[in-house]
């Protein structure tokens, strides 16, 4: 049962991450910061909880306005960069991150033992969850209430204007100013509430593994951060729900018998995802067209006319067969 | 009058070993000059053709320079996979799409590393040993051999691409893909052998770095890929020459980062130096002018 | 309403405008024609600001806006259309319309963070009428990249109009348009004079802008090379030794 509720911790925490990415990529900025965020919120907030004693909803808040503050900083430089540079830049700035937190030390002794980061070792005993009685099931539920309380947030401003906006900067830039938008506005605004959301994402992460280090927010969190929206599709937050659910629930620890191959797959089936479904495996709009496609099948079915729908349907694939086949020939041979 | 001799040789050590960076960075810029992507898995790839090199090597027991030679075979063959596997067939009008695949390229050919190896890094051949001194100033003679390696394959790339019809198409489509094609250039083609030919400028470059350090580790794939992608952008994406000064550039600052303040801290300092030029130079060194559409 | 004062932009050694001058009266429609590469969406880049001048000025309604950014000119009164339709496809209708921002009068109207979340009852009631206005209430819940090629370019000038600019930039607006289309653009035109917007029109349709422009500019490598009613330009040496290459 710990190990459900576990697993339900994880993939809340990153849905988190993913929807800090998922902001960002709204507006067209591809960012592989985001666990630079998440690190910066995980520390702050341990830090507040463990050395200052604060409680928690306040430290979650504080680590995420740090991030959020970190953030705006960064996106100011970042709006001179253009799509793929900036790809680089905030991979870079997200492992300058981890590499200070290699080298932060900050302990205090309190209770006749140092409590506090210790560059590589990392920050232990982060445990305000088991000091104050919180059970691994409460644990989690915060942490949904939390993932809940952002993406209706989220689902609300994709919504409003707001939504629109940030769509149209990600769309057509030149457009975009042309109809009267600030860009600069735009863009920082969503690097900063991509940048607290992350913060308060690493937050729950610290107190939840009561112990982190900077190995936790490498290039391969930041990696999924960005994975998650991008296979879920851009049309809505459930997207990237159902992404962090799919990898995270089904394919990590699903696969669990196929032990260390599992990150292998994970790798191909990226790979794979993006070749067939290059829009996102699990976008709204491409699952809407499937959906649709399954509701003509039952109809059929209903309507007694099943075996002549599925000849008509029998020779469209054998089209699309045909199609493809010539396009992969075309690939390898032209 | 100790310390500045030090210094001196951090610097040379690292300019002879910022060669392999120029030559990581160069594989990046050119696939992005010519595609307008970068290939996230290309140091991965490297790498990946450096182990395959020595592999080869064993196998059809050859003497250990030639590792050099296995290994840049390797790399093309790897870097073709990827063009057909992470772009052919990925439509133009899902840029996401294509930078998602590669990063799962980067995935899987690091797992891939690691379990074949399992992670235990591997000794690799050092092709030249010695050194020349003057006085208390060494220069290593590995170190130079790599760089004199480094050059001769840059030289041979430039000249490839600027002296030969295949050059010329490579960058003619890169300038103007339609253009080309109505000319009667296949840019599945084109394409397919730049990735090839970046391919063996990786796995060259893998073999190099991995005879510098004296073993290949999976450990090393993030690491180059985060500094060739540095060099790159440093350099002007899509400009050889900068990525050029910029791999020697880097390679020269991290070991004096290095010597000022130890390994731990090194990485940050490089991180600072590319902040520095995205806000005094985002166009790099010798890049052209950052488009404003 | 607008004035261009010794306007000039050079890309390295190309004069792309060299040495404009010109100025368009509150509430006229003027023309700006010229022959391909004569300059003109260079000039239309320039009033808008996506490109920066390489000397001159730009005045707008008393203000020089030369150094202001491109969405802070929208503020000032300027709008725009583009030759080759840019709406933001993925969006609907109804948001093409509700993005389009004149921060300074919606900001005297209404607090910026309120706007930004939900918009509000006076933005809604007057994109409503536009929407009327462009003959696409209908459609208000469609992708805009679902629409055919005439209801986009009704679009793009509806978008343009809900930035409530003073000063209206039509690039090219009939390109790819039959007979019957140009009319109603014609018509459109006059329609959106007469609410009181002051439209600087780029074209190479030359009946459209015979027939619905007040005065013409022609330009020719760059520069002015003719200025005045249609008539006259019409018949102007050098404007025809421009477009027919010959000494007539």
């Amino acid at each position: 049962m710990d190990f459900y509720l576990g697993l339900l911790q994880i993939i809340g925490v990153h849905t988190l991450l993913g929807l800090s990415a998922y902001v960002l990529l709204l507006t067209g900025q591809v960012s592989l910061a985001q666990a630079g965020f998440m690190a910066i919120g995980a520390y702050v907030s341990a830090m507040l909880t463990v050395l200052a004693r604060w409680a928690l909803l306040p430290s979650l808040l504080a680590g995420g306005a740090v991030a959020a503050v970190v953030a705006c900083l960064v996106g100011f430089p970042a709006l001179r960069v253009r799509g793929l540079m900036l790809v680089v830049a905030t991979l870079a700035f997200g492992e300058a991150v981890r590499l200070f937190f290699f080298n932060f030390d900050y302990q205090i002794a309190m209770g006749g033992i140092r409590v506090g980061p210790l560059g590589g070792e990392g920050f232990r005993q982060i445990r305000y969850f088991p000091e104050n009685g919180w059970t691994t099931f409460e644990v989690m539920l915060f942490i949904w209430m939390v993932v809940g309380a952002v993406m209706a947030a989220l689902w609300w401003m994709d919504r409003s204007r707001a939504g629109a906006v940030l769509r149209a900067v990600g769309e057509d830039e030149v457009a975009a100013q042309s109809a009267g938008l600030n860009l600069t506005a735009v863009k920082v605004s969503a690097m900063t509430l991509g940048g607290f959301i992350g913060g308060v994402a690493g937050g729950l992460y610290a107190h939840y593994t009561t112990h982190i280090e900077q190995g936790n927010f490498n290039v391969l969190v930041a990696t999924f951060a960005i994975a998650y929206p991008i296979l879920g599709g851009l049309s809505n937050v459930f997207g990237t729900l159902a992404a962090v659910v799919f990898i995270q629930g089904f394919l990590i620890e699903g696969l669990r018998f196929l032990g260390d191959w599992r990150n292998l797959l994970f790798g191909a089936l990226i790979v794979l995802a993006m070749n067939v479904r290059p829009s996102g495996l699990l976008d709204a709009k491409s699952m809407a067209k499937d959906l649709s496609a399954l509701r003509r099948l039952l109809e059929a079915v209903r309507d007694g006319v099943a075996t002549r729908w599925l000849i008509e349907r029998l020779k469209d694939a054998r089209a699309e067969a045909r199609r493809l086949l010539a396009k992969w020939r075309g690939a390898f041979g032209a | 009058m100790e310390t500045i001799v030090d210094l001196l040789q951090s610097i040379a050590d690292g300019l002879l070993f910022g060669a392999t960076y120029s030559l990581i960075g160069i594989g990046f810029t050119l696939v992005f000059g010519v595609m307008h992507k970068i290939n996230m898995a290309y140091a991965a790839a490297s790498v990946a053709g450096a182990y395959a090199g020595l592999t080869l090597l064993e196998l059809a027991a050859l003497p250990g320079p030639m590792v050099i030679l296995t290994a840049c075979l390797a790399g093309a063959v790897f870097g073709l996979a990827i063009y057909y596997l992470c772009f052919r067939l990925i439509p133009l009008s899902h840029p996401l799409a294509t930078l998602m695949s590669t990063v799962g390229m980067l995935l899987l050919v690091d797992e891939i590393v690691v379990h074949l190896t399992a992670g235990m890094p591997v000794n690799y051949p050092t092709v030249v040993r010695g050194m020349v001194s003057f006085g208390s100033f060494l220069l290593r003679g590995d170190l130079m051999f790599i760089f004199a390696v480094a050059v001769l394959t840059m030289a041979a790339l430039m000249y490839l691409i600027y002296r030969t019809r295949l050059g010329l198409a490579t960058r003619a489509v890169s300038q103007q893909p339609v253009a080309a094609q109505l000319c009667g250039m296949s840019l599945g083609q084109v394409n397919a052998l730049t990735f090839t030919l970046t391919g063996a400028l990786g796995g060259i470059a893998g073999a190099l770095i991995g005879s510098a350090v004296g073993l290949l580790s999976p450990l090393l794939i993030a690491p180059l890929t985060v500094k060739g992608l540095i060099v790159t952008v440093i350099g002007g994406l899509g400009s050889i020459p900068g990525a050029i000064i910029a791999g020697l550039l880097v390679g020269a600052a991290e070991n004096v980062f290095q010597f000022m303040r130890g390994v731990t801290e090194r990485d940050i300092y490089v991180m600072l130096l590319l902040f520095v030029f995205l806000v005094f130079r985002p166009g790099g060194i010798l890049g052209t002018d950052p488009a404003r559409n | 309403m607008l004035e261009l004062v010794d306007l000039s932009k050079h890309f390295g050694g190309v004069r792309a405008v060299d040495s404009v001058s010109l100025h368009v009266e509150m509430g006229e429609i003027y023309g700006l024609i010229g022959p391909n590469g004569s300059g003109k969406s260079t000039i239309v880049n320039l009033i808008t600001g996506l490109i920066e001048p390489t000397s001159g000025r730009i005045v707008l309604d008393g203000r020089d806006v030369s150094g202001l950014a491109t969405h802070q000119r929208v503020a000032h009164g300027i709008a725009r259309t583009f030759q080759n339709i840019r709406l933001f496809g993925q969006l609907t209708v109804w948001q093409n319309l509700w993005v389009a921002e004149n921060r300074d009068r919606q900001q005297r109207a209404q607090p910026v963070l309120p706007r930004w979340l939900w918009g509000s009852e006076a933005d809604r009631e007057r994109l409503g009428a536009a929407l009327e206005f462009s003959g696409l209430g209908h459609k208000r819940d469609d992708l805009a990249a679902d629409l055919s090629f005439g209801e986009q370019r009704r679009l793009e000038l509806a978008r343009a109009l809900a930035a409530e600019p003073k000063l209206l930039l039509l690039d090219e607006p009939a390109a790819g348009m039959n007979v019957q289309e140009v009319e109603e653009l014609d018509a459109r035109i006059r329609r959106v004079r007469d609410t009181g917007v002051t439209v600087l029109l780029i074209e190479h349709h030359m009946e459209l802008v015979m027939a619905v422009t007040d005065r013409i500019g022609v330009l020719n490598f760059g520069q002015k090379i003719a200025e005045g009613s249609p008539a006259t330009v019409q018949n102007d040496a050098k404007v025809r030794e421009a477009y027919l290459g010959t000494a007539a």
